[in-house]
This record gives C-alpha cells, structure tokens and sequence, in this order.
C-alpha cells in the first residue's frame, strides 16, 4: 500500500474487524516494525531508527488518543496532561496543561486519578495530553469506540477543533461511518490492503 | 473452573508453585539436615567418652558383676590405670606415668590415633607401649626403644597423636602412657597398687534414658560404689555449643517456614489480582463471592499440594546431596539418606502453612465487586478483621511448628511474638513512607524523581507488600546469618589460642615466682596462676552429707579442690547472689560461691550451709552466689571459690597454666622445670582440647552451611514481591514509552522507585534483625551480642541491589518489545 499525508490532512481508516486498521496505525506511529517497505514520518525512516529514536520522534511529533484512554493509573489528571513535556524536560506546561484542561471541561477535575474519573472525562484527559506538546500528527485508535453518544459527541468535535486550530495532521481509526465522514480522506481497508480510498467535501 | 481458569495463566502458576517449592525444599533439606546432624552430633558427644557407658571403680570389678554387666551391652573393654614409675632404657632416667592398661576394642566412638598410624593396633598384641610425643622428646627416646614397667620390658610401639577418651579431665598429674591389659598383669603392678582405677566400657545398642540406665545398674549393684558416666557428662567440654547449636536448629527451621509462606503470599497476591477482571465478570455472570473463592483457592491448593511434594523431593535431594558432599566436614558420620519421617511431617506443615498464607490475598476475593467490570484499574482491597481469623490461625501455626522444634512454650511464644512486632513495624514503616512522599514530593523536582518517589505513595503502589514481604524476608535472613555468625564467633573463641594447653600442679607457694620465671625463659605465658586447697563437704544444713536425702554418695567421698579470689574470671557469670570479695566476719561464716551444676548436686541453694573439712579443721560456709560456669575453654575453674583471707594457711599448692606452641616447646620447658622444680607435675590437655577443637570447628560448618540454605527459603519472597508490582508498572512503562519515553527515563522512574523501596526495606529489616539479634544473643543463647559489621552493611546493599535489579529486570520487556500492545487496548 502507498499512502501518505499532508500537515493538518485529516485521515480516516475504516474496514471491518480484523482489516490491519489498527496495525498500519501502529506502523505509522513507530510502534511495530513492517516487515517491507519504509514509513516516513516528517522526512525520518522509522524503519532506521532505534525504539529509543522513535521514542524521542514520537515525543516531538505524535500524540495519541486510545480507544481505552490509556491514562497513567498512579497519575493525576493534570499529571497525565504533563507527561509528554515532563518526558521532553519541559517544567513550564503547567498553566498550558490546566488551560487544555479547562478547555476539554475538566476544569474541577484536575487533581483527580483516572479512577476518579467516568469514561468520557477520561478520553478528555487523553485528549488534552495527545495536545499538550502540540504534535504534527496525531493518531487516535477509536476514540469514541468506549463512548456513548452523548459524550462522544464534545470529543470528536474537540478532537477536529484542535485538529484545525494547532494544524495537526489527524488520523483516526474508527468503525464509526459518521466519525469517518468528519475527516478529509477515508481508507477503507480489508485483509491487510487498502480497498478504496475516499475524499469527502468538507470544507 | 478452577483448572480451565488456570489455562491461560499457566506459566505465571508455575512461578507461583516455584515459589512454594522453593520454600517447602528450603524446609524439608533443614529440618531434614537437622536430625540428620542432630543424630551424628549425639554420637560425637559420645566420642568424647568413647561408649555408652563408662564404669569406674577403686576395687577390682568381680567376675559376676562384669558378666552382669556385658549383658546390657554389645561389646565391652576393660581397663585398668594406675600411676606407676616408667624407666626410659638404657639408664636415661624415669618419671612417674599414669598408666592405662586396655583390651578389647575401646573406644567404641571416635578413634585414637597415633604415630605411626598401626601402631594402636600393634598395642593390642602386647608387648608394647604407646607415649605421649613431649615425653618421648623429654628423654631424647625415640620409636623402638625400650622401656620398663613393673617388671617387664616393653617396645615404645609409637607415640599418641589423639588419646582415648579420659577417665576424667584429671585422671592423673601424669602423662599417660598405653599398654595391653595383659602386659599390665604380667607387671605384677596391680593388687599392689592402691590407687589403681579400674574400668569398664560399655557400648550398648540402644540408650533411651542415660539416668534410667545408670538406676537400673545401681539398683542392680545397691553396695557398688561405682562412678558411672554416661556421653551427658561429657558434653560440659562442649560447654554451650551443643544446647546453642540445636536452639538455632529450631530456629533456622521456623523462620525457613516463615520465609517459605511470605513468598508464597506474595505470589497468591499477584496471581488473584491479575484475576480481579475475570472474577468481577464472574462475579457479573451471577457466581456467588464464596464460589469465586473457592475456584482460587482450589487452584492454590491443587498447585500448593503439587509445588509442596516437588519441594519435599527436592529437599531430600539438597539433604543427600549436602551430605554426600560435606561429608569428610560434617563432625560426625551422617549416613546420606533421606529422613522419611521428617520428610513427610515438612512437606505436609509447609503444605498447611503455605494454604494459611494463600488464604490472606485470597480473602480479598469475596471484596471483589461486579461492578469492576464496569470500570477497570481496581486493585485488591480486604479488611484486617476479616483476615484476624487467619492471622490468628497462622500464628498459631507458627507456634506449633516453633513449640515442636524444641523451644518451650514461653520461648515459642517470644519467637513468634518477635515476627508479629516485625511484621507491625514493617507496616507502619510502610504506612508511613506513604504519608511522608505524599508531602514532600514538590512540582519543582525533576519529573523522573518526581514520578518514581510519586509512584511509593499513588494509587496501585506496592510500598506495603514490597516493605511486608521483602522487609520480613530481609529480617528473618539478617537474623539467622548474625545469629549463626554470633555461635560461630562463640565456637571460634572456645576454640581460642588462648585457651591453656598445659597445667603445672604441686607448685608450692615459694616456687610460684621460680615456676613463672622458667616458663618466661622458654617464651611461655602465664595464663593463670591461682592457689588451690583441697577439701572434703561433712554436713549440708547440719546434716551430715551421707544422710542428705537426694544427694549422691560420691559426694562426701569427693575431695574437692578450692581457691580463693575475690573476683570472677571470665568465663564465669553470676546466676545468684553476689561474689563475696572478703570474709565479712573474720572469726564468722565463711561466704562461699559454688558452680551451679555442683549447687545442684548437694541440693543447695543462696543462704545455705555447709561445713566443709579442711584437712581436719572444720570450716562453716554458706552458700552466697551461684556461678555459670562455660569449662570449655579448659581454663581454671572451681565447683568452690572461697574469699580472700580464709584458706591462705590452709596447706595446698598452686596451679599455673599456660600454652605451649607444639610437643617440642612442651618437651623441652617440662625438661627445664623437672630439673629446677622435680615436685612441679605438668598436664599436658593439647590432645583434649584438639579433640574438642574439632568438633566445635565441624558444628561452626554446619551453621554456615544452613544458614545459607535459609537464602534459598527467601528466594520465593523476592519472587512473589516482584510479581506483585510486576503488572502495573509494565503498562505503565510501556504507556510511558508510547508517550515517547526514552528508556533510559524509563529505567530511571524504576530504579528511584525500587531504589527507595529497597533501600528502606533493608534499612527497616536489618534494624529489626539487630534488635532480634541482641534478644536473642540476650535471652536465648545468653551470650553477648555480637554486631557483625560486615554482614549488616552486605544485607544492607544486597537487599537494595536485589530490588533495584528485580525492577530493571521488570522493564527490560518494555524497552526490547514493540509498545503496539497498549494500541491492542492490551491489558
């Protein structure tokens, strides 16, 4: 397969369970190795960089949403916003991560452990954390997947408007045909390949 | 459902069971070396009587009564020994020697040695002598010469390296010297000879009870007047370090079984809480809390019963194998076979124990709420009241297998008492770890520093279960290796060079400076040099000591050495009383202070009197202190110490010890002192104390070698203590790692994290294993603490250093392996 994608492009893959949806995230974002061919991600082969390298390009380049919400256990709310720069060595992104914070509604929540919180505050947290660093690419594996209606609604609209205003590219992994027609270009994807590819006018 | 659950766990339950086998092998190799070097101990102790009996008598034994007596045995020897002049040929002089005339093949335990080495068994044919090696240098003779006894000339066959057992440590102011039986009646020596002792030895099968046995003789005999001594009246030589060495047995033993159950504690936790999903959807399908508790806990009982027999088959294999290497080392021939009895009793109590321990975390399992499926991240919570039952079942567990290894019931209780105050402090520590990093962590420290000392006090944290377990495990082991270290340092000082190895008696008090000054010449030092006045008891309590009922007969028969001092020396501690340092009353009672085992005897006590003969003048005494006394450093002590300015006039002599570097040093110094001073006698103990030496030296091997095998009992603590912490910090690294962790930054969090942890869990186990090591050298093995510097600062840092490296053996997974897994909404 070929694809590639341009800076705050939004990309949506679909396909039925099973396709590689969430395996060719995984190849994009460094987190497994291809067996052929070559993933460029802002002009770095992954395939030529150790984990340790991709560790430190995902830091400056990626952000992530799971369909989980993936938050540190023994971390705070606004714990877990900070990891991506407390990893870079930033100090300074306290008044940066309380203001995501406050955007994504959480603002009384701040101190509280991901326990404390309900599944839809939870991807909240993930994607205030997924902005934190302000990534070039952000790659979100079903994020409303665990969300009802009700709550998956403010997330994905969230998840657009940040998308736009900070000019991240969004790639989004999604069963969810009304999600998928929000992005730019859909995939469709099916034993490993892609079937058909998509551009939707929405502009 | 307990076996299909295990399907996909399987592995982690072999770890699981490894933890238990570990544990129930540490158990059974030590209770099972235990009673193996328990029983070669016993018959070493008999080594140093040389059978099982030992008859002494002044008369000759009469034909009936040695028939009488050969019937309780299997094999008997008599002897007969008696000083007598020994004429060195041809004309190189005489010196009066304590002969020893045997048949038969005494002794029956340990062996004699001699150079060169058939040369014991020449003996038995007759016609020859064996000498001790300083007289053969004190007359220039040498191997095939002759010499003169009686009226017979016999061959010097060769010279005694290690003697036969003695009748008693002073048999005789004279070297010994080893002739046939036979030889000696041909001597024409005894029937002349009033001063001849003669004996029988006595090797009987099987002796349940040395006291019913020598009662059963002396209602036999009621008009024999006979010195009976069984291996029991030997072990004093030994002095503590038989009675120490099977307390720290029975110790080594319990806290192997602790240590086994911690572990296996801790890998139960880590097991259920790895199931707290699939029990909360279970628990959502409608199964009742007891079913669920009871599907886990079939699991640990069928992987408890399955991990205890594979321990109790490797025990055995440890238990052969350690004595089949050490064999030469141990100090007794311990046949390498397995002890069948012990085998099943440790692997059915580590079994039981074990069970009581998984029971702990398995509790928890009913606290396990439906609702968890709806929200996961729980972690296991129980409550302390619901496990009482269980605590109090465990430590009763405890005290049983501590009441049955020997400790009474007191001690037992102070024992187990002892790790329940550990087990408390270790978890206030814990608790309060938590209360302080939750304070001072501050938003200004570095986020690695931050994150690791956060993760101590935050949600998931394994601050108590690491403190509880490793913290236990850490002070259970300091205390057995200080405490075999303490025994170990004890034996090594009994063993001392400065025990004396030579006695020279019959020193009159104006030969006291003479006799010194010789031994100065020759390089020799004064050890000791004390008066001593012989003296007979007449009445204890104004009955006259024959008549005292329950006092034995050898008593008023027993001529009794004495000294004076006014202080103690130092292997003598008070038990009663205080030491009198003058005669109050110059014309009054006099104070006296008497060993305890002696007090026994005469059936006295603090206030007590005794008038004592001293060579015709009769003395009052009472009795104002009671003396342990430790007569395995070979030094001189007394059943009596008198006062200062008593028995000054009293007609006696004085006893001077010191040590001699070899046979020659000896040989030469008493050729010296035979010129100068002819009526000076000089025992020579270096034989003795060889003898002694080298049991003591095997004991301190054993200790060694089992208080290593305890590290293996603490091997499945630090198993299940890394397990525990084991899942949380994988998916949180390799999130971390997602996040664009490096893996430096994530090795960094783990080693602050179980750098912390580790360090303070050494700290709290070790300060608890000196205090435990001070109650116990205290109250237990009543010795003086001996703080091994060493050994706390390698707890210290091992301890640390096992942690540090569990948790980087932990993220080396995180760091190899591709982070796709978390996407996989992975657990």
């Amino acid at each position: 397969m070929n694809l590639s994608l341009e800076s705050g492009d939004t990309l949506a893959i679909v396909g039925p369970s099973g396709s590689g949806k969430t395996t060719l995230l995984g190849l994009c974002a460094g987190l497994d190795d291809a067996t052929a061919g070559s993933v460029l991600l802002d002009g770095f082969a992954i395939e030529t960089l150790g984990q340790d390298e991709r560790a430190a390009l995902r830091n400056r380049l990626v952000g992530f949403v799971f369909q989980s919400f993936q938050l540190i256990p023994t971390l705070t709310a606004i714990e877990n916003v900070l990891v991506p720069l407390e990893l870079r060595g930033e100090s300074g992104g306290q008044a940066e991560a309380e203001e995501l914070l406050v955007e994504v509604g959480l603002g009384d929540r701040m101190d509280h452990y991901p326990l404390q919180l309900s599944g839809g505050e939870q991807q909240r947290v993930a994607l205030a954390r997924a902005f934190i660093h302000r990534p070039k690419i952000l790659f979100a594996d079903e994020p409303t997947g665990n969300l009802d209606s009700g709550t998956s609604e403010p997330i994905v609209e969230m998840l657009f408007r940040l998308n736009r205003e900070a000019e991240t590219a969004l790639v989004l992994v999604t069963h969810d045909s009304r999600l998928a027609a929000k992005a730019r270009r859909v995939i469709t994807m099916r034993g490993g390949s892609i079937v058909s590819e998509e551009e939707n006018e929405i502009f | 459902m307990a076996w299909r659950d295990s399907r996909s766990q399987r592995l982690r339950l072999v770890v699981f069971s490894l933890a238990i086998v570990s544990g129930v092998a540490a158990l059974t190799a030590i209770h099972s070396l235990k009673t193996s070097v328990e029983g070669g101990i016993e018959s070493e102790a008999k080594s140093l009587l040389g059978s099982d009996l030992r008859v002494s008598s002044r008369k000759k034994l009469k034909s009936d009564e040695i028939e009488s007596l050969t019937k309780r045995a299997e094999r008997v020897s008599r002897e007969v020994s008696f000083p007598s002049m020994l004429r060195f040929l041809p004309d190189r002089g005489a010196r009066l020697m304590q002969v020893r005339g045997m048949d038969g093949a005494y002794p029956f335990y340990g062996r004699v040695e001699t150079q060169p080495i058939e040369a014991w068994k020449q003996l038995r044919q007759g016609g020859g002598i064996l000498l001790e090696p300083s007289v053969l240098d004190q007359f220039s003779a040498k191997v095939g010469d002759k010499v003169e006894l009686g009226g017979i000339r016999l061959t010097i066959f060769g010279v005694i390296k290690k003697p036969a057992p003695r009748g008693n440590r002073f048999s005789g102011f004279a070297p010994e010297v080893y002739v046939q039986l036979g030889d000696i009646e041909r001597s024409g020596l005894i029937g002349k000879n009033s001063m001849a002792s003669h004996q029988l030895h006595l090797q009987i099968k099987e002796v349940r009870d040395e006291r019913k046995l020598k009662k059963a003789i002396r209602e036999e005999f009621p008009k024999s007047r006979w010195r009976m001594e069984t291996p029991e009246n030997r072990r004093e030589n030994l002095g503590d370090a038989l009675e120490n060495f099977q307390k720290f047995l029975g110790l080594i033993a319990l806290a192997s079984l602790a240590l086994g159950a911690i572990g296996v504690a801790g890998a139960v936790h880590a097991h259920v809480t790895r199931r707290i999903a699939t029990i909360s959807v279970l628990r959502c399908l409608g199964c009742p809390g007891n079913l669920a508790f009871g599907i886990y806990f079939a699991q640990a009982i069928a992987l408890g019963l399955l991990g205890a027999l594979l321990g109790g088959g490797l025990g055995v294999g440890i238990q052969v194998g350690v004595l089949e290497v050490l064999g030469d080392k141990l100090p007794v021939s311990v046949i390498p076979s397995p002890e069948w009895r012990v085998v099943a009793q440790t692997t059915a109590t580590g079994f039981l124990v074990c069970c009581g321990f998984a029971l702990l975390p398995l509790l928890k399992i009913q606290g396990i709420s439906p609702a968890i499926t709806l929200r996961s991240g729980s972690c296991l919570k129980g409550s302390f009241w619901q496990a009482l039952p269980i605590y109090l079942l465990l430590v009763g567990l405890l005290l049983i297998v501590a009441r049955s290894n020997g400790s009474d019931w007191r001690r037992s209780l102070a024992l187990v008492g002892g790790m329940v105050v550990a087990f408390l402090l270790l978890a206030t520590v814990a608790r309060i770890l938590m209360a302080v990093t939750r304070r001072i962590v501050g938003k200004r420290w570095p986020y690695l520093l931050r994150q690791g000392v956060s993760n101590l006090h935050r949600p998931g944290n394994q601050t108590l279960l690491f403190l509880l377990s490793l913290g236990l495990g850490a002070f259970l082991l300091v205390t057995i290796l200080s405490v075999g270290n303490l025994l170990n340092e004890r034996l090594t000082l009994q063993q001392s060079d400065e025990n004396p190895n030579l006695y020279l008696i019959d020193v009159q008090a104006d030969q006291v400076s003479g006799v010194e000054s010789v031994l100065r010449d020759n390089g020799l030092p004064v050890l000791e040099s004390l008066p001593m006045v012989t003296m007979r008891v007449q009445s204890i309590g104004g009955v006259e000591v024959g008549k005292v009922e329950g006092v034995p007969g050898w008593v008023g028969r027993r001529e009794f050495r004495s000294t004076y001092r006014n202080r103690l020396n130092f292997t003598e501690t008070i038990l009663e009383g205080e030491l009198a340092t003058e005669r109050a009353d110059p014309s009054g009672i006099v104070p006296i202070s008497l060993e305890e085992k002696i007090a026994r005897d005469l059936k006295v006590g603090i206030g007590d009197e005794i008038i004592m003969d001293v060579q015709g003048i009769t003395l009052q005494t009472e009795v104002t202190s009671i003396r342990k006394v430790d007569w395995s450093r070979f030094n001189l002590n007394f059943f009596m110490v008198f006062p200062p300015g008593v028995l000054e006039d009293a007609p006696g002599f004085n006893v001077i010890t010191t040590r001699t570097p070899s046979p020659e040093v000896s040989g030469e110094f008493q050729r010296e002192l035979a010129g100068e001073f002819a009526n000076v006698t000089a025992i020579d103990l270096t034989q003795i104390l060889e003898e002694v030496r080298d049991i003591l030296g095997d004991i301190s091997t054993v200790i060694t070698v089992l208080a290593g095998f305890t590290v293996l009992a603490g091997l499945p603590i630090v198993l299940g203590t890394l397990m525990n912490g084991r899942d949380v910090r994988l998916k949180e690294s390799v999130l971390l790692r997602t996040l664009g962790a490096s893996s430096k930054q994530v090795r960094v969090i783990l080693v602050i994290e179980y750098a912390t942890l580790g360090m303070l869990t050494a700290l709290t186990g070790v300060l608890l294993a000196i205090g435990a090591n001070y109650a116990l050298a205290i109250f237990v093995f009543k010795a003086s603490p001996w703080p091994n510097l060493m050994l706390i600062f390698s707890a210290l840092g091992l301890v640390s250093f096992v942690s540090v490296v569990g948790g980087l053996v932990l993220s080396r997974g995180v760091c190899e392996h591709s982070p796709l897994e978390i996407l996989r909404g992975g657990s």
